[in-house]
């Protein structure tokens, strides 16, 4: 935990004080996550607004102040996972609005402005993005915690609210899928 | 379902240093000055909108109920039953019920 319990027990009785500060103790945390959830740096803010606005407004439902950081990471999972829908719907439609050769374009003006790092970076990014594009939006939100965040089978237990073999069987699976994805750009 | 195995052969474990080049590809940043002070903006514009929707709502619920009042006020004189109570005594409503008896005795019964 990154703050007390007393603090999280203000918080929750409405000290907007003390929201503040826990907020200042997660940021950090959960921007991180939310960054490599979903992929774009420049959409991070936006989503951890959103994470901690529900959070203030739900707060209150919140039984102990011991179960508060799976409380959070689950709400930064269904905002992440708003967000995905949200992008992929929005995505379909604005790829069918551009010719091929203007989203290749689009790419190379982009790249031209990066130094190396950056696109070394970036390459990354969307290598990895392309690969858990072949799993649903739960599956790459639940293999980016388990494999990218390093969360334990036992503290996605709680956030998931799921028995471990469950968690098991279905990270397998989506592992599996993404590994058969990676092999085959590979092979290319 | 073994997965130490196949992580260990194949493409596993170069899936598993490309997982870990992501994260670090994205390290943990603190955010702009303006988190905060957006965050507390967002929670405003919830709460008005909240308190809107609720003044809206008991609006509604009172127009409502001025309007049953009105359409009671309107109603009630026209839907007024008859009163129950009579001002004729028992024998003048008994004769008044009954007034064809006699007649139909003296038409075709005998009395005896």
């Amino acid at each position: 935990m990154l703050v007390d319990f007393e603090l999280i027990e203000r918080a929750r009785s409405g000290d907007d004080g003390a929201f503040n500060q826990v907020v200042q103790a997660y940021r950090k945390r959960i921007l991180g996550t939310i960054a490599r959830l979903i992929g774009r740096p420049e959409d991070v803010e936006d989503v951890g607004q959103e994470v901690f606005l529900r959070l203030y407004y739900s707060l209150e439902q919140l039984r102990t102040p011991e179960v508060f950081e799976p409380w959070l990471y689950r709400l930064t999972v269904n905002a992440a996972y708003d967000y995905l829908r949200r992008q992929r719907r929005r995505h379909e439609s604005r790829m069918s609005d551009l010719s091929e050769q203007q989203v290749m374009m689009a790419d190379a003006a982009a790249g031209g402005k990066q130094n190396e790092e950056e696109q070394r970076r970036n390459k990354v990014r969307e290598q990895v993005q392309a690969l858990l594009d072949n799993v649903s939006e739960e599956d790459r939100i639940l293999l980016t915690l388990k494999e990218v965040e390093g969360l334990s089978l036992k503290e996605l237990e709680k956030i998931y609210r799921v028995n471990e073999n469950a968690l098991k069987v279905r990270l397998f699976r989506a592992r599996q899928r993404v590994l058969k994805a990676y092999e085959a750009a590979e092979e290319e | 379902m073994d997965r130490m195995s196949e992580r260990r052969e194949g493409g596993g474990a170069g899936l598993d240093a490309l997982f870990a080049e992501y994260r670090s590809a994205f390290p943990d940043v603190d955010g702009s000055a303006n988190f905060m002070p957006g965050l507390w903006q967002k929670i405003e514009a919830r709460r008005v909108e909240t308190t809107s929707i609720f003044r809206h709502m008991v609006r509604a619920c009172v127009m409502a109920a001025i309007a049953l009042t009105l359409l009671i006020i309107v109603l009630l004189p026209r839907v007024r039953p008859e009163p129950i109570y009579s001002a004729s005594t028992y024998v003048e409503v008994l004769d008044e019920a009954h007034s064809n008896d006699a007649a139909d005795l003296l038409a075709g019964g005998e009395v005896q």
